[in-house]
């Protein structure tokens, strides 16, 4: 009986050992942020090479498919391909005379903006890494320099940005998913609003517009560049459906997104060079 | 060597099928918690509950909640079957089938306890229960496979 309650005791210890250690951990990661570090390298370890084996499926059927394709099936598509490579082409020069049209202006307005060029294409690795939230995983990590906060964009539009970040892989919130909200503007008026997203990859709504505001069915929505998150004018969504209530505050407004969000196999990342030479000059003065 | 080999292959078997029915969402099953629940079920020796312990914190970076959440509600579950492993060995797969239920609310409802404790909305407040019925759903599967496996194996 006497060894019976000693074994119960030692599993009781053990269980009050482990509730201390959970909530210290709990508290760590929540109020101070200290434990990205171990959450990496489990990622890195445990995480990544899972995830990874987890997708060997989808890309074997896609390698398969890639093959089984027809010759004249590619044939027919290297030649839409170089009709469209001529045709952006093409686009690409008026858009450089349009650049260093906008370039001389700024300069006579002593403004320059350089448009900064570093760009990265990543793979997603896998569409759907959690329960509620609307995230994707991309191949991507800190040795490629990214950083939290980094914007990402699809060939259309906005798709979300990075929220975690480990050696090998970072994690990316998608636009469309409930707690994320984005500074934006409506590009014909200026006007600033605010994007939400639904929980819908298709729809994305508009939050708090008074009903005053002049917006129409079909304008479109670009980021705006307030506070420094993301890179402003990046294209959004096109406005899909107003309803305007005599009674409310505010209109309801419903977004459809340009870009397929949360479908896509390839996305590109940007690098927003003013914000990081802001950091340098903060740094710079700080050191000073 | 042996058993901890065995033992880290259904984890990480687990976290792999968690992985791939993420598209599921809140009907996913815990496949790790029930991968965990056999094994302590089957070994029930002190030293488990370390291990519920770092299986929750593995559990934890797949899932991407705050670390620690599910290292503490995996413990009390291990430790509540660990207490009352000679009861559950004694029933049948049903009546285990409905215990198991009961044992995930309890999991479920300490998790959304934490996060409500620490202001983190996932607005989906009874979505979290429907992964418990998925979860003694298939619970007989996990039963069986992982018992076939362990006599197999001859893990002691």
């Amino acid at each position: 009986m006497d060894a019976y309650f000693k074994k119960t005791f030692k599993n009781f210890y053990t269980l009050l050992f482990l509730v201390v250690l959970s909530v210290i951990t709990i508290s760590l990661d929540f109020y101070h942020k200290k434990l990205n570090n171990i959450r990496s390298l489990i990622t890195d370890i445990v995480i990544y090479p899972i995830s990874y084996i987890s997708t060997v499926p989808t890309n074997l059927l896609e390698v398969s498919l890639l093959e089984s394709q027809v010759k004249e099936e590619m044939k027919l598509e290297l030649e839409k391909l170089r009709k469209e490579n001529v045709r952006l082409r093409i686009e690409l020069q008026e858009y450089q005379a349009i650049k260093d049209e906008n370039l001389r202006l700024r300069q006579i307005k002593k403004k320059v903006k350089k448009t900064d060029e570093k760009q990265l294409i990543v793979k997603v690795l896998n569409n759907n890494i959690h329960a509620t939230k609307k995230m994707i995983s991309i191949d991507k990590g800190k040795e490629d320099g990214l950083y939290i906060g980094q914007n990402v964009l699809g060939l259309k539009g906005l798709v979300g940005q990075i929220i975690e970040i480990s050696a090998l892989s970072s994690k990316v919130i998608l636009i469309s998913d409930l707690n994320h909200n984005i500074p934006s503007q409506i590009t014909r008026t200026g006007e600033k609003v605010i994007v939400k997203g639904k929980n819908n990859n298709n729809e994305l709504e508009l939050i708090f517009v008074p009903t005053n505001t002049d917006i129409k069915i079909g304008d479109s929505i670009s980021t705006s560049g307030m506070a420094n998150r993301f890179k402003p004018n990046i294209p959004i969504g096109i406005v899909k459906d107003v309803i305007n209530e005599k009674e409310k505050k505010f209109m309801k407004i419903s977004i459809k997104p340009l870009e397929n969000i949360g479908s896509a196999s390839e996305l590109i990342l940007i690098w927003n060079t003013q914000k990081t030479k802001k950091k340098d000059n903060i740094t710079k003065k700080t050191n000073e | 060597m042996n058993n901890f080999l065995i033992i880290s292959i259904t984890i990480i078997t687990s976290i792999l099928l968690t992985m791939v029915t993420f598209a599921l969402g809140s009907f996913a099953p815990d496949w790790i918690l029930l991968t965990m629940v056999y094994w302590i079920l089957a070994l029930p020796k002190n030293t488990h509950l370390y291990t519920s312990w770092f299986v929750g914190l593995l559990a934890d970076v797949a899932y991407g909640s705050i670390l620690g959440v599910n290292a503490l509600t995996f413990t009390i579950v291990g430790y509540l079957i660990i207490r009352a492993y000679k009861f559950f060995r004694y029933l049948t797969i049903y009546q285990q089938t409905i215990l198991i239920f009961l044992l995930l609310i309890v999991k479920e409802t300490l998790n959304l306890w934490i996060n409500m404790i620490l202001n983190i909305n996932d607005y989906s407040y009874g979505d979290h229960y429907w992964k418990t019925i998925t979860s003694a759903l298939v619970w007989p599967a996990i039963f069986y496979g992982l018992r076939s496996i362990r006599r197999k194996y001859n893990v002691i």
